[in-house]
């Protein structure tokens, strides 16, 4: 944005001037923390500066003190840090702080910009102001002045007050790498920078192994469309050698060629037997074309799937569900569509159109260049229509969407409704939105009616040309009655291809965009996955060892910040803490779903990534907050974790859970349908089926998350009685905000900010009086309340 | 018998007589409230930013506890209220948009170019779910880095910006 570079500016107005946007715009915000300043700045400096003073920082802003936008500089060089703040005077004013007098460096994060503020000992200075857009840039130079204070006095930094170094957002970005547009929100990819060619191109590797029914298809629609240019020739044929002939025989008084009967029959037999030809070809090629494409899907759409299983949970992590279910069903399907039809379409209405223009040329140039003459004016409307019809229908869209949300908010809610009486209210809102949806409607309307005329009249303007041009040929004996004809009829027979051809880059674009969001999934490498020397470990003893654990989700705040300690064989482990004191990663790192970026976990002595997954986490078993059962039975749910578990031994997980009870209550028993669609099991029911689920893995490593935390005192009773037998003799790891779910419990750790608060027995943790005890105290008196 | 509360009570406006707001050595704003406790840095929160800008001001201490309401900053002494307000404008930059010189979208995503009272901006939105309108014509726009800008009555603008904006909303 500066130097030799475009301006956004610049290019808006470039782009405005040429007609459409220009593709080469870079992007606005540069990531450097040392930009190039201006020269009417850097004479300043010279008096500023001292000799072999170096300017380490440079970056500009883009709002005033005043609050105007504008560009006001701070710079940091060795000795100092400057602000030349403009306020709309002639010349900057100048801050002039030295490094060594600056005690903290703050960002203050306000409504809609930031400010940058200096403070030292007995002052403080405002010396930056921003929008959010350079967020990022603010947030990387900071530490780095930062660094360049400590450099001057090393002896009293207070690492405390110092801003992490600023990290890369990774996967969520807004704006892209490579051509710093914005990323659309439906998208996660840049649709500007798909590589169309190379994408497409990588899918015709997914055609590659059904070519040899993908070839004869496109063979035969290439036959068909050939074919299919030859019925208006042969009418012509029938016009101009058997009917005019016998016409003016017939006018001249003589007998008709006894002949042209047979000919008559013979060419209307033709005709039918192209059209019986196509037909029969057309239903063969689609089915065939049918097959390529749903093999295609299968392919894909079985490949991502599987590969998106062995994926991290890092990667669901950082996508929406919606997001990442539309590539497996909607993306696949669009490229479907694209190979089985779009692509034979393009092909075929290509060839169709030149077909139809080398006969139409060899029968009347002349001609022929007015019947193309209004077929851009027909492309151009179709564009425009598209283009306001599109419109329309999306504000129609979002209004009825309107309705969907009156009706999906009040239908729930109609007890809140009616005992506040806003019936009346809630009637005149609705009525309001139908009102509006009328109106949508009747828009949509008055453009759909004209639409039609408008084509006809622009494809008779095509005809009235012909019979004009063709006629007047006729008249000069250059043109017979069958041509004419046959010109004619390609004129209808032109604009269907026309139309979608008009369309195909957006399919073009539509399918590289779906290309891309189904090919990231099969690109993304596993981030947690088994080196190939992993070891297979079947009969583990359970011992787990933190060791000097660090872990951080997005590589700016430690999740964990260096824990050590170990939870011997069979031992019951409590953690407690506040939400985000790092309970929960602590459990995500015992099973792996993500590794610690420093340090290791320790498993019977063995790092837990040389572990085999399959065999670690077959080993692990976990009852969480709110447990997820699948689709199917009662039955197939707590057999989940042990393949080809026997029916006894699910009874007898079921028992041991405090289960069977309820279950056998059930109409179906063991077989009713639970999960989505399935009969709705209350939360402490559904708890008892996933400690069942648990019991029969008989995991030696057994982790407890929240199990209790949302069922009443009466069943947690009996979850914590299914719990007792759960752990004995495992290794477990229970997560808890309510602390008698921990009486069991060996030891507790207490975790706070990622490290541990303190560690040890209840008992010598109440005697210690620290934070434990303190949150004992407060339950205490909570639970005195709520014992009824 | 017992009366049910009386919900008036439950809101209690610092006395502006007794309310004293400065700025310390730091530029922060430190209030004296009316029981002569000082508190500063104080952070003031409109409550209702986009209906009543000047009324219902909160002040918050640094661990974002409530230190009492404003009713209104105009019952304030001058000098207060001046420094309230400064504060304020500082904490919530909304640029009102006077102009719109150029829209255009692909893909979803729009680039605006316009002038607002405080200078022409050129920004970006990701969906038009960013723009929200109000009653009265009132546009609120919210661009992809989190920056806000609002139109007090769209119908007010030029032609051209009408027929722009009208594409989006």
């Amino acid at each position: 944005m500066h130097g030799g570079g475009f301006s956004r500016r610049d290019i808006h107005r470039m782009a405005r001037s040429a007609g459409r946007r220009s593709n080469a715009r870079r992007p606005d915000v540069e990531m450097t923390i040392l930009e190039e300043v201006p020269a009417e700045l850097q004479e300043q400096l010279e008096d500023l500066l001292d000799r072999e003073e170096d300017i380490k920082i440079a970056i500009s802003t883009d709002l005033q003190f005043d609050g105007t936008y504008g560009k006001d500089w701070v710079l940091a060089t060795e000795k100092r840090l400057l602000a030349f703040n403009q306020n709309g005077a002639p010349g900057p004013e100048i801050q002039n702080i030295a490094l060594e007098t600056i005690d903290q460096i703050e960002i203050r994060e306000l409504h809609g910009n930031n400010f940058m503020k200096v403070r030292t000992s007995d002052s403080a200075f405002e010396i930056a102001r921003y929008s959010k857009r350079f967020v990022p840039k603010f947030a990387e130079a900071t530490p780095e002045i930062e660094l360049l204070i400590d450099k001057v006095k090393p002896e009293e930094t207070d690492k405390s007050k110092r801003h992490r170094k600023y990290v890369d957002p990774g996967k969520n970005k807004i704006r892209c790498e490579t051509c710093g547009r914005p990323i659309p929100r439906w998208s996660d990819v840049c649709p500007n920078c798909v590589e169309k060619g190379k994408l497409l191109f990588r899918l015709i590797k997914y055609v590659v192994p059904f070519l040899k029914v993908f070839v004869p298809a496109l063979l035969i629609m290439g036959v068909i469309r050939l074919v299919g240019v030859y019925p208006p020739i042969l009418g012509q044929q029938l016009i101009d050698n058997v009917l005019i002939p016998a016409t003016i025989a017939i006018d001249g008084g003589q007998s008709v060629d006894p002949g042209a009967f047979g000919q008559l029959v013979t060419i209307v037999l033709m005709m039918l037997g192209v059209h019986v030809f196509t037909a029969v070809f057309s239903a063969v090629r689609g089915y065939m074309m049918t097959w390529v494409g749903q093999r295609i899907t299968l392919t894909l759409r079985n490949d991502a799937y599987r590969h998106m299983s062995v994926l991290s949970l890092d990667f669901y992590q950082q996508r929406e569900t919606g997001n990442l279910m539309s590539r497996i069903t909607q993306d696949v399907g669009r490229l479907r569509d694209f190979i089985a039809e779009g692509l034979q379409d393009i092909i075929g209405d290509s060839m169709a159109l030149v077909f139809m223009c080398i006969i139409m040329f060899a029968y009347s140039w002349q001609l022929a260049l007015w019947v193309l003459l209004p077929i851009p004016l027909i492309v151009l409307f179709s564009f425009y229509f598209g283009h306001k019809m599109h419109k329309v229908f999306h504000v129609l869209w979002r209004r009825y969407a309107g309705i969907s949300t009156i009706l999906a908010s009040t239908i729930p809610g109609i007890r809140v409704v009616k005992a506040f009486t806003r019936e009346k209210y809630e009637v005149d809102r609705f009525q309001e939105q139908t009102h509006q949806v009328f109106e949508g409607e009747m828009n949509a309307a008055k453009l759909w009616t004209l639409y039609q005329p408008i084509m006809t009249f622009l494809t008779y303007i095509g005809t009235v040309l012909i019979w004009l041009i063709g006629g007047r040929q006729i008249l000069n004996g250059e043109l017979t009655l069958g041509e004419i004809t046959l010109f004619m009829t390609y004129m209808t027979q032109f604009l269907q291809p026309v139309r979608t051809l008009a369309q195909m880059n957006r399919r073009f674009l539509r399918a590289a965009t779906s290309a891309e969001r189904v090919f990231e999934i099969l690109d993304t490498p596993p981030s947690v996955a088994s080196h190939k020397d992993a070891i297979d470990f079947p009969n583990m003893r359970g011992q787990v060892e933190f060791r000097d654990v660090f872990f951080s989700y997005d590589g700016e705040k430690n999740a964990i910040n260096g824990i050590s300690f170990t939870a011997k064989q069979g031992e019951m482990i409590g953690l407690v803490g506040h939400s985000g004191a790092g309970k929960s990663t602590l459990i995500n790192l015992v099973t792996r779903f993500y590794d610690p970026n420093e340090g290791e976990i320790l498993i019977d002595g063995y790092d837990s990534r040389d572990i085999e997954l399959k065999s670690l986490r077959g080993q692990i078993g976990v009852v969480l907050q709110e447990p997820f059962l699948f689709e199917g039975s009662v039955a197939d749910n707590i057999g989940y974790g042990k393949p080809g578990a026997s029916r006894q031994e699910i009874v007898a997980a079921a028992k041991a859970a405090n289960a069977h009870d309820f279950i056998v209550k059930f109409p179906d028993g063991y077989d009713t349908t639970v999960g989505e669609r399935g009969v709705r099991v209350s939360g402490g029911e559904r708890q008892r089926i996933s400690i069942a689920r648990a019991i029969l893995k008989n995991p030696r490593i057994l982790i407890l998350d929240e199990a209790t935390s949302s069922v009443d005192t009466e069943t947690e009773s009996r979850i914590q009685e299914a719990l007792g037998r759960l752990i004995q003799g495992r290794t477990v790891f229970a997560i808890a905000h309510r602390l008698s779910t921990l009486k069991h419990s060996n030891r507790l750790v207490v975790l706070k900010e990622g490290e541990i608060d303190e560690i040890g027995t209840h008992e010598e943790l109440i005697a210690k009086g620290g934070t434990y005890a303190n949150l004992c105290d407060k339950q205490t008196e909570l639970s005195k309340i709520r014992a009824w | 018998m017992e009366q049910p509360i009386r919900i008036e009570d439950e809101v209690q406006f610092l006395d502006p007589k007794l309310l004293k707001i400065s700025r310390n050595q730091f530029g922060e704003l430190e209030a004296e409230l009316p029981d002569g406790s000082i508190h500063a840095p104080v952070e003031p929160v409109r409550t209702f930013p986009l209906t009543q800008p000047n009324q219902y001001i909160s002040l918050l201490d640094t661990h974002k506890n409530e230190l009492g309401l404003i009713e209104d900053i105009s019952q304030l002494k001058k000098a207060d209220q001046t420094i309230l307000a400064e504060e304020l404008k500082k904490c919530y930059f909304m640029p009102k948009i006077t102009k719109i010189h150029f829209i255009a979208g692909r893909f979803g995503v729009t680039e605006w170019e316009a002038d607002t009272e405080v200078g022409s901006v050129s920004f970006d939105l990701r969906s038009r779910n960013d723009i929200t309108t109000l009653a009265g014509g009132r546009i609120l726009i919210k661009d992809i880095d989190g920056n806000r800008y609002e139109i007090d009555n769209y119908h007010r603008l030029d032609p051209k910006s009408i027929t722009l904006l009208e594409t989006q909303i």
